[in-house]
């Protein structure tokens, strides 16, 4: 059942695909944070036209799945552009700067991000949104009433606070993102899962396979989690937190 | 913008090729979340419990086994129990039983931690006081505690359970007939007209969704709101 270990050409199938994930997951959290900031703002704003939009992307993003989120703008949207640019997304492109050669992702690729962030953005949105919930209406006041004007309540009293609260839910909803990034083997990026299992098929050591690629993902959610960890015993946030 | 793709094809994201076939469809999709979310409730609880009453090693166990299914992505762990139950069974098992499998551990394993800080969200008072009138373990958790608890947990089960009906959809994967993959089968038949399809399929998922968000609200509502403790 067990067998022999997978060879070394699968191995690096494995580990291209691990790369992939890795990848995609790092700028899909970076950006989703800040978009998901945003939507927090907007969705905060006692203005109903910023408000109102956030809670339907909220809505809508939260309650509809992944998998038809990606399979709409992996589908949906190529079918709505204009062929030309189909045509250019589809074909590899480079950008030289200086002595470094960048290419251009693969449709796969951007088609994953774009879904993938938009999805985590949303609640990315709400761990903000609790944060600053969790701050109590007194502390504006206070801020209000030692002379700081609105903004400044803001960055130097609100702020501060609500992402010390929200770190342990963001860092989860990183993990989340982490995990979700396999879903996107179904629109055929080849990540980790999508490696796995053709290596699965090619080889026929499905223990190995899919045994590899398990470890990868807890391998780096316990990576999470120590940072996690590290972050909240350190000397700066035990300071902010006292 | 051409949504009569969504009218021809109606009956058949809805229910499949029922009653000719296997059901399918957004039919299929309330079953199989209704299945395990049932399954997971019922599991959740189970090892809450365990995480509460259970000491030494088991418990260290029990928060591997827990750990392990909260770290894995739920399509690794449809690709191991699509692979692994045939080999622990002998039998064939169907592509449905292994995707509910799957998700009611997945479900489970979150929600054994919610009935945990939940049950530990009351005071210890609550256990001696009914030890004192004379009741076993298992009683003052069935008669005192749980009767508490279980408001306190309602959220959870509920973000719980919405997650689990957005999780069906990855039954895709091993060819279960849901809404998703009918959703691209038809996609893929009538080529012509993805936008649209994607776009029903996904206010499909909104409506029960959401749907389950207000309805539990409603009864939320009728029972009166949870009293401070």
């Amino acid at each position: 059942m067990f067998g022999e270990l997978l060879g070394p050409k699968y191995l690096n199938w494995l580990f291209d695909g691990f790369l992939i994930t890795l990848g995609l997951s790092v700028i899909v959290c970076l950006v989703a944070t800040l978009l998901g900031f945003l939507v927090c703002l907007a969705r905060l704003s006692s203005l109903k036209l910023w408000s109102w939009p956030a809670r339907g992307y909220l809505a809508l993003f939260r309650n509809t799945p992944l998998l038809v989120q990606l399979f709409f703008w992996y589908f949906g949207v190529t079918s709505l552009l204009p062929e030309a640019m189909v045509v250019w997304l589809n074909q590899p492109h480079s950008l030289t700067l200086g002595s470094a050669e960048l290419n251009w992702p693969s449709f796969e690729f951007i088609a994953a991000f774009w879904g993938l962030m938009l999805y985590t953005s949303a609640f990315i949105a709400e761990e903000f949104r609790a944060g600053v919930a969790s701050v109590r209406s007194q502390q504006r006041e206070a801020g209000l009433a030692m002379g700081l004007r609105p903004a400044q309540v803001w960055r130097y009293v609100v702020l501060p606070q609500a992402l010390r609260t929200a770190l342990g839910p963001l860092l989860g909803q990183y993990m989340n993102a982490l995990k979700n990034s396999s879903l996107t083997m179904a629109i055929g990026l080849a990540e980790l899962s999508y490696t796995s299992r053709q290596v699965e098929t090619e080889t026929f050591k499905t223990f190995q396979a899919f045994g590899f690629a398990t470890l990868l993902y807890i391998g780096t959610i316990a990576l999470i989690e120590v940072a996690g960890q590290l972050i909240q015993q350190s000397k700066r946030y035990k300071q902010g937190a006292a | 913008m051409d949504f009569s793709v969504i009218g021809d094809n109606l009956e058949y994201l809805m229910i499949g090729a029922y009653p000719d076939g296997p059901l399918g469809g957004a039919a299929l999709t309330l079953i199989l979340s209704v299945l395990s979310g049932a399954a997971a409730a019922v599991l959740g609880l189970g090892l809450g419990i365990a995480l509460v009453v259970v000491q030494g090693w088991t418990r260290w166990v029990l928060l591997a086994v827990l750990g392990f299914l909260r770290a894995i992505p739920v399509l690794m762990l449809i690709f191991w129990s699509y692979f692994l139950l045939p080999i622990v069974f002998h039998v064939d098992v169907p592509a449905l039983a292994t995707v509910v499998c799957a998700l009611s551990l997945i479900g489970g394993a979150y929600l054994a931690h919610s009935v945990h800080a939940g049950i530990r969200s009351l005071s210890d008072g609550q256990w001696a006081a009914a030890r004192a009138l004379g009741m076993q373990p298992w009683q003052v958790l069935r008669l005192i505690i749980l009767p508490q608890a279980l408001p306190i947990m309602l959220p959870s089960f509920l973000n719980q359970w919405i997650s689990l009906i957005k999780d069906t959809s990855l039954a895709y994967v091993i060819g279960v007939g849901e809404l998703s993959f009918v959703a691209t089968q038809v996609s893929n038949r009538v080529m012509i007209h993805p936008t649209e399809i994607f776009m029903f399929v996904a206010l499909v998922y909104f409506v029960f969704c959401s749907g389950l968000d207000v309805l539990a609200n409603l009864l939320a509502r009728k029972r009166g709101p949870v009293k401070a403790r």
